[in-house]
């Protein structure tokens, strides 16, 4: 089945630039065959990551991926056709990540697949990641992922697979590495 | 009657919910709204004990209800009603413990599920809503933290992991 992703990954301090999801793609879970909403807060993650085992090999992984995060936010939407969703609904959250704060440092076309996968990473005053949006879609999908917090590469990279997050291939980027479970 | 007015009824029920009773205010909510009650299940205690089997490990305090014969229609039941429903449910029990976790729709089936959560520790208490088109389901349950995990790589199976819901409405 093919899946559209629309990722936003936002750890942002307080005071920082949010990513706000547009409200035309709010509204998409009316026209999407299945559609997955999930929310995780910082107190939900910081307590998540408190009891997770260190001794689950799973659960450690999620364990250190969460542990600096402040916020956790995926919108998935599956369609039935191709073309239930107009790809310009994605255009306002782009607009947002046009600003200096945010760069895009990864973008992946698969003709393929036909899926289009953006990461925007947002690097505060002392240049440490303080923010990462990631923008997936394929023509029958769409899922949102917005993430306050702070956390590395790889440990993004350990985020995939995990809360509906896609699983990405991070090692061009030097640091991160794709678990393909 | 629109998901608006069972939201309504929620926020004036306010002053009980997280009380340590929102599944019962949940209950109550969806009788109010549908003009049902819920389902007797003869038995309850042995079912539990044969459903039991049924449920992942480390679970306890399960609390369920079924609600029959909805009669939902499908343009009072769009995403939107029943999330602004459940938001207000969440904002509701946010406030006194409970946060709303996942909201998760499936068209073709006519599925939607809401999954809360108390206070995040080695045992957390979820709370999982899941309204078909002629059926209704509220789980109360205290999990462990791995299937917490579970719940959120698989929300609109949530119910079926306690042996709840398998089948479909074919109506």
């Amino acid at each position: 089945m093919k899946i559209a992703a629309v990722f936003i990954l936002a750890w942002a301090p307080l005071g920082a630039q949010e990513i706000k999801l547009p409200a035309r793609l709010e509204k998409l879970a009316a026209k999407a065959e299945e559609s997955v909403n999930i929310t995780l807060d910082g107190t939900t993650l910081r307590l998540a990551a408190r009891f997770l085992s260190d001794k689950d090999s799973e659960e450690a992984r999620v364990k250190k991926a969460i542990s600096g995060l402040e916020s956790v936010s995926v919108h998935s939407y599956q369609f039935a056709r191709d073309g239930e969703y107009d790809p310009a609904d994605v255009n306002g959250l782009r607009a947002q990540l046009a600003s200096p704060a945010w760069s895009r440092i990864l973008g992946v076309k698969s003709t393929a697949s036909q899926e289009d996968m953006d990461v925007y990473f947002k690097i505060d005053g002392k240049g440490q990641l303080a923010g990462v949006v990631i923008i997936s879609a394929e023509p029958r999908g769409l899922i949102i992922v917005t993430i306050a917090g702070t956390l590395d590469l790889e440990q993004l990279a350990d985020l995939g697979g995990q809360f509906h997050i896609p699983e990405m291939d991070l090692a061009g980027l030097g640091k991160g590495r794709k678990d393909v479970k | 009657m629109s998901a608006r007015l069972l939201a309504l009824f929620l926020a004036a029920s306010g002053s009980l919910w997280g009380a340590g009773r929102e599944f019962d205010q949940i209950v109550k909510a969806i009788e109010s709204h549908y003009g049902v009650r819920r389902a007797h299940i003869p038995l309850m205690g042995v079912a539990n004990l044969v459903t039991k089997a049924a449920r992942p490990a480390g679970t306890s305090g399960f609390k369920l209800a079924i609600f029959e014969d909805l009669n939902r229609r499908q343009d009072d039941d769009a995403p939107a009603e029943m999330d602004e429903f459940m938001v207000r449910l969440g904002a509701g029990g946010a406030a006194r413990g409970l946060t709303p976790l996942v909201q998760a729709h499936s068209r073709p089936d006519g599925v939607a599920t809401y999954i809360f959560t108390g206070e995040i520790g080695h045992s957390t208490r979820v709370l999982i809503a899941t309204f078909e088109r002629y059926q209704a389901t509220v789980i109360e349950v205290q999990v462990p933290m791995n299937v917490l995990l579970q719940l959120l790589q698989s929300p609109g199976h949530a119910a079926q992991m306690f042996g709840v819901g398998n089948e479909r409405d074919e109506r």
